[in-house]
């Protein structure tokens, strides 16, 4: 008992010791997490690891046993361009760049204008809108195609008709910014209002640098969409090389026949198409800065 | 530099809400004018209505002669302070300042002229290239009354523009705002629910409750002709003491039968009583805690409290009492009037006697109540 009294004394020994444990512990618990960590990174990494070694493989273009290559080389990217790759990857590059444009563009007046403006029929919108997002996309490809066919935007024609299609429906995608745009006093709309900005002035300059982050996060929702998108664009490309993405161009060598010659080339290909998306995330990821709106109002 | 006018004005909002009912005011040129009302009584919604925030149901809405019903506030030609300030946060408070004069597409040399002599004004000069988050709340208050100076606009709009700052500040801004007043030399509108702001501010003053007006004139009118019993205890402070009395005329004069005492209303008020020409009558007779004096001792018009709570603000003292049928009155008697020995006998539960003086008392009708003397 003595001791334990002595122990729970608070004697700057005493808070010592108990500062010495709390740092063990913390410690441990650390060492822990971070194991855990390394070796979901790994698992992760992997597949992407092996890609990118398979992609400068020069010895043979099949799939092997072994994963670091032989010969190295960039004999793979160069056989690249002899293919229709490069349609391919243009042919995605604009799909995705006019779609995250454009569908920015339409998402964010879309959920600025719930967000505001006060209308008959905007609850019953919003619901319409809801149910009608719970349907599977898919249902209506059937339909879809015999349109674009109708306006001859298939097969070499794919690209303007998938983006027609990508952005057709962009205006479901509101919940996330109108979330963040309720969230924006709307006495902020209102000051500039009487400063004299139009409805569309106070998007662009008061509302739209404050929600920078959900202007992120839509452009890239937007670009990776079509990006890597494959039903929708083999459906609608029809073994038309000409009107493919790389994902459905990619996937053709993939068959049992080409497999043998083109392995190694799917691999690089599959380099190259992370490369703008990585470039993308790296650029755009700073600006997911918190507490922009700090010192608005009185809070 | 306006007169505005609002003709019939109404607000039904979509839930069948009445917030305003037929609002019909003249609003000089150069007047300052201030709503004021206890919450939901619809002077926010008016001041909005006026700056083209809220749709107007009914009614119509003119500035400078011209009917601004369907016009957008950016064409209204006002600028308004907000309660909650409303910087733009990303900005500093040069460009939130400047901003109303870039989309006018005003050149920058002449901005930053206006922008740092309306700094100079409020004294924010040091802090114009920081962000509205680096300020305290009344340096940001004066940003926004910043922003909306520099516009020069016809009319001043001011939704509770002091709420948000602790009473040293709102006192201290309460005086630069009458300064800011003479130097701007416009309409200003200021609404707010404290009636000290309304009564040191205003030129003239709206008191209005549940969308209605109740009476509108300047403070020492709504003070000393209060039009009802609303008004009445709604300015100032303490609120008016307001009981049931029985009014007696005997042989041409008046007196008033209070919790068993008689008191007599001569002078003015038993003049206007007279010309008015009131018989014997139920009254709702009102008090201001001011206007009640301690007596000496028992009187014919003196009346028998017990002390209940003695409130000592430092001048003054508030003395809350209950009469004998239980009524709670507040008597306010100014420290200096009371000897040493009178203070030390203010305990809780003493025995005061109490009595009016006859020309502050003020005549309410119970059922309608309104002012008797000045309906």
């Amino acid at each position: 008992m003595a001791d334990l009294k002595k122990l729970s004394e608070k004697t700057p020994e005493n808070e010592l010791k108990k500062h010495v444990g709390l740092k063990a512990s913390r410690t441990i618990s650390n060492t822990l997490i971070y194991i855990l960590l390394i070796i979901m990174t790994v698992i992760w990494l992997t597949p992407f690891v092996c890609i990118v070694l398979q992609s400068f493989r020069c010895e043979s273009t099949y799939i092997v046993g072994y994963v670091i290559p032989k010969v190295w080389g960039l004999d793979n990217y160069k056989a690249l361009f002899q293919t229709d790759f490069p349609i391919w990857y243009r042919n995605t590059l604009v799909t995705a760049l006019c779609v995250s444009v454009l569908q920015t563009v339409i998402v964010l007046c879309m959920s600025y204008t719930l967000s505001r403006f006060r209308f008959k029929l905007r609850k019953p919108l919003m619901k319409f809108m809801l149910v009608l997002g719970l349907f599977p996309g898919m249902l209506t490809m059937i339909i879809l195609y015999r349109v674009l066919k109708d306006l001859g935007l298939t097969q070499a024609n794919a690209v303007p008709g998938l983006i027609l299609v990508y952005i057709a429906s962009s205006g479901m995608g509101y919940y996330i910014s109108k979330g963040f745009f309720d969230t924006l006093p709307k006495s902020l709309d209102e000051a500039a209002r009487i400063d004299g900005a139009t409805r569309a002035q106070v998007l662009t300059k008061i509302i739209l640098p404050l929600a920078k982050p959900i202007v992120i996060y839509t452009i890239l929702t937007a670009f990776m969409g079509p990006f890597g998108d494959f039903v929708f664009a083999r459906y609608i490309s029809m073994n038309t090389s000409k009107g493919m993405n790389v994902a459905v161009g990619l996937w053709s060598w993939l068959t049992p026949d080409q497999v043998q010659y083109k392995y190694t080339m799917f691999c690089a290909g599959g380099v190259l198409v992370a490369i703008p998306v990585t470039i993308l995330f790296m650029c755009l990821q700073k600006y997911y800065v918190e507490g922009v709106t700090g010192g608005a109002v009185k809070g | 530099m306006a007169s505005v006018k609002l003709t019939n004005v109404k607000k039904v909002y979509d839930n069948k809400v009445v917030a305003v009912h037929d609002f019909n005011l003249d609003i000089k040129d150069k007047e300052f004018i201030v709503f004021v009302g206890p919450s939901g009584c619809g002077k926010s919604t008016t001041l909005r209505m006026i700056a083209g925030l809220e749709d107007i149901s009914g009614g119509t809405v003119e500035i400078d002669g011209v009917v601004v019903n369907d016009l957008q506030p950016r064409d209204r030609d006002i600028a308004m302070v907000f309660q909650n300030y409303a910087l733009y946060p990303h900005m500093t408070v040069y460009d939130n300042i400047a901003f109303s004069l870039r989309l006018k597409k005003m050149p920058e040399d002449q901005i930053y002229e206006k922008v740092t002599e309306a700094a100079e004004i409020l004294g924010i000069t040091d802090y114009l290239l920081r962000k509205p988050r680096a300020l305290s709340g009344g340096q940001r208050q004066r940003v926004a009354i910043g922003r909306a100076m520099v516009r020069n606009s016809k009319v001043f709009l001011m939704d509770e523009p002091l709420s948000n700052l602790d009473a040293k500040l709102r006192n201290q801004m309460r005086a630069e705002i009458i300064l800011l007043r003479k130097r701007l030399d416009t309409t200003f509108i200021y609404v707010t629910h404290d009636q000290t702001e309304a009564m040191t501010l205003g030129d003239r003053i709206v008191i209005m409750k549940d969308g209605y007006i109740m009476q509108v004139g300047t403070p020492t009118e709504v003070f000393e002709k209060p039009a009802n019993l609303f008004v009445a205890e709604f300015i100032g402070a303490p609120k008016m003491n307001t009981f049931k009395a029985e009014l007696v005329k005997e042989g041409g004069k008046y007196f008033v039968k209070a919790f068993g005492a008689k008191l007599p209303a001569d002078g003015e008020n038993g003049r206007l009583l007279g010309e008015k020409g009131y018989g014997s009558r139920e009254v709702v007779l009102g008090a201001r805690p001011e206007h009640i004096t301690l007596a000496d001792g028992p009187a014919e018009n003196a009346i028998e409290t017990t002390l209940i709570v003695n409130e000592m603000m430092g001048s003054e003292v508030h003395l809350h009492v209950r009469t004998k049928d239980g009524t709670d009155l507040i008597v306010r008697v100014p420290t200096i009037q009371l000897s040493k020995e009178q203070r030390e006998n203010l305990y809780a539960g003493a025995t005061l006697y109490i009595t009016f003086e006859d020309k502050v008392m003020y005549f309410f009708d119970p059922e309608s109540q309104e002012n008797l003397l000045f309906h």
